[in-house]
């Protein structure tokens, strides 16, 4: 059953992130959604509000040995690693059909194993007009080099982004790792070195052990937690950033329906992304954008914006504020 | 044999609808030993012939305990249209096919799919060999009432094998009255049938025939090793149904890929079923799948 939201959202949900105009705020995780084609047979994906890739990176990757996947309380654990078919057969099979079917704004994830690798890819996707953002992705705690170790260490981090930012006008948001003891350092230094926005929170570093074989279930044995586990980590780390950064936030991390959506705004997103709730429910984000709409007609909101960072001590006020002056 | 490759997985979009959610009823769930439970339901979808499930092409099935966040992939085991009825048959081997295996007569079950790739049917294939272990005999009632469409399958070879006696409970549900096809089991205690594993027991039958046109199989990882190794000998044109962790269903996650000599591939998307040449660097793509 589709829902015909175009008409209803445009007034409520309508909103502009990093300065370009979406539909909703709604948006797909990384890694989580492929290019955006996989669900069609469940939902018209250009209902969302936008999509963003999996992971791309220059050359091609084969990802991680051995299983990928192990179901945990409330959760997945993923070794997937990067899996991907490389920037070249990238523009040249799946942007094309990404161009047939889809016509809302395109997010590139962004993964690379050295600066170099960030540079150059971040080149070649700011030629693409199709895509309107880029993520670059610090924060994949499955890939030994690059991922996670340089967005946990400050002085990589702040290295990468400012690189990147020198070869790209596009709108940049810099994916946050949770695996890390400040994230409110990492986020100034993103928000510091240019960045436009930020998405949070990555998977978290997990592990699964099998009691029968006595071993580490995940061939990488250690692997990526995501799912409603998360959800409660995820929000406090976007209550703490969006207090001390005054750039928009993606928040993301174990939204299941509208109001675990909701919540996230509370907290100080300006936009969510859904991703693990995919595998149980194809159909989520369509109810997720048919409840924010109800909300905002139950609350009497003019657009679901206007609930950014209640949740902050000031009710969001500052925050909000800040937002404003950043446009 | 594997050998990395560049990825070229299908990631063509047709834009025809090929899967579908719904919510169907349970009309059967019996067990039939050896942690192997048979389970029927009612779909709408089949009955109105709005979705045309084929042999090899899998469901995923969720679970109502939202700690187990994921739907569990189960092959389809035999459909009828004329009913639309499904059968699904599975071994319990975890909390979630612990739960779907409480599921009484009335219960309603949300399924997904149609998914996958299934099974080519050759329809002039004159000898034909279909093998099963374990719970990979799941998929294979519908593959043989497929291949028996055809008049032109005349010889159907039927090995399966499974642990032992009990595990072979399963085999009643399969339709083996036709004269077209003769059934071998093999048991690792030798308690039904003969002391062999699947592929000592494919060895052992291919000395007495010959090639036949194409195999099928599905089984442990072992044994589809194994089998493989054997068609890849003799060159054989062979099709083999896998078992991966899944977490999407779809394509997206990429999740259970597996490589082959052409790249990446995934199983739930470009499989679950493919043809055994895809892990041989030295035989070339027959009828790449």
């Amino acid at each position: 059953m589709e829902i015909d939201i175009e008409k209803k959202c445009k007034s409520r949900l309508e909103t502009t992130f990093m300065g370009v105009k979406l539909q909703n705020p709604v948006m797909t995780g990384s890694g989580c959604f492929a290019f955006g084609l996989e669900y069609m047979d469940y939902f018209n994906p250009n209902k969302l509000g936008a999509i963003i890739t999996k992971g791309l990176t220059l050359e091609m990757r084969k990802g991680n040995n051995g299983i990928r996947i192990a179901e945990t309380p409330a959760g997945i654990l993923n070794s997937v690693g990067l899996e991907n078919p490389g920037i070249d057969y990238f523009e040249k099979h799946i942007l094309p059909e990404m161009n047939k079917y889809l016509n809302i704004p395109i997010v590139g994830n962004i993964n690379g194993k050295f600066i170099e690798e960030y540079v150059e890819l971040t080149k070649r996707l700011d030629k693409i007009e199709k895509i309107k953002i880029l993520e670059l992705n610090i924060s994949c705690p499955n890939v030994k080099d690059g991922g996670m170790a340089f967005g946990a260490n400050p002085e990589i981090a702040r290295k990468v982004t400012g690189e990147v930012r020198k070869v790209t006008k596009k709108p940049l948001m810099v994916k946050l790792s949770p695996n890390v003891t400040n994230i409110v350092e990492i986020a100034k230094i993103a928000e510091s070195e240019g960045a436009d926005g930020i998405s949070m929170i990555n998977t978290l570093l997990g592990m699964s052990i099998d009691v029968k074989t006595r071993k580490a279930v995940l061939g990488n044995i250690y692997g990526g937690l995501s799912g409603p586990a998360v959800k409660p980590i995820a929000l406090r780390m976007i209550h703490q950033v969006s207090q001390t950064v005054s750039i928009p936030i993606l928040g993301m991390g174990g939204i299941s329906n509208t109001e675990d959506a909701i919540e996230f705004f509370l907290a100080g997103a300006s936009a969510i992304s859904l991703g693990t709730a995919f595998f149980p429910n194809p159909m989520v984000a369509l109810e997720v954008i048919e409840g924010l709409e109800e909300y905002c007609k139950n609350e009497k909101l003019n657009n679901i914006s206007e609930i950014i960072g209640y949740a902050h001590s000031d009710n969001g006020i500052d925050y909000r504020k800040k937002l404003k002056l950043r446009k | 044999m594997y050998k990395s490759g560049i990825n070229n997985g299908n990631y063509k979009c047709s834009g025809k609808k090929t899967g579908f959610l719904e919510d169907v009823t349970v009309s059967e769930n019996k067990y039939l030993g050896a942690d192997n439970y048979l389970m029927k339901v009612f779909s709408e979808n089949v009955k109105k012939q709005v979705t045309n499930p084929k042999a090899g092409q899998f469901y995923m099935l969720k679970l109502r305990n939202h700690i187990r966040i994921l739907r569990r992939p189960i092959s389809l085991h035999s459909v009828n249209f004329k009913t639309g009825e499904l059968e699904f048959l599975y071994k319990v081997i975890g909390k979630g096919t612990e739960e779907l295996s409480i599921l009484q007569k009335g219960s309603i079950l949300n399924i997904q799919g149609p998914l996958g790739k299934g099974f080519d049917i050759y329809k002039k294939s004159e000898n034909i060999i279909v093998i099963g272990g374990g719970i990979g005999l799941a998929p294979l009632k519908q593959l043989i009432k497929e291949l028996l469409k055809y008049k032109e399958n005349k010889n159907i070879i039927f090995i399966a094998g499974g642990r032992n006696k009990e595990a072979m409970n399963i085999l009643e549900n399969f339709l083996l009255d036709s004269k077209r096809v003769s059934t071998f089991i093999c048991t690792d205690d030798g308690s039904l049938g003969e002391k062999l594993n699947i592929a000592e027991m494919l060895e052992k039958i291919l000395k007495n025939n010959k090639n036949p046109d194409i195999i099928y199989s599905c089984g442990p990882d072992k044994a589809l090793k194994a089998v493989n190794d054997i068609v890849n000998r003799k060159n054989i044109l062979s099709q083999i149904s896998m078992e991966e962790r899944m977490a999407c269903g779809v394509g997206a996650c990429v999740g259970c890929s597996v490589e082959t000599v052409s790249g990446m591939r995934k199983v739930c998307h470009d499989g679950p079923v493919f043809y055994s040449s895809i892990f041989y660097e030295n035989r070339g793509e027959i009828n790449g799948n």
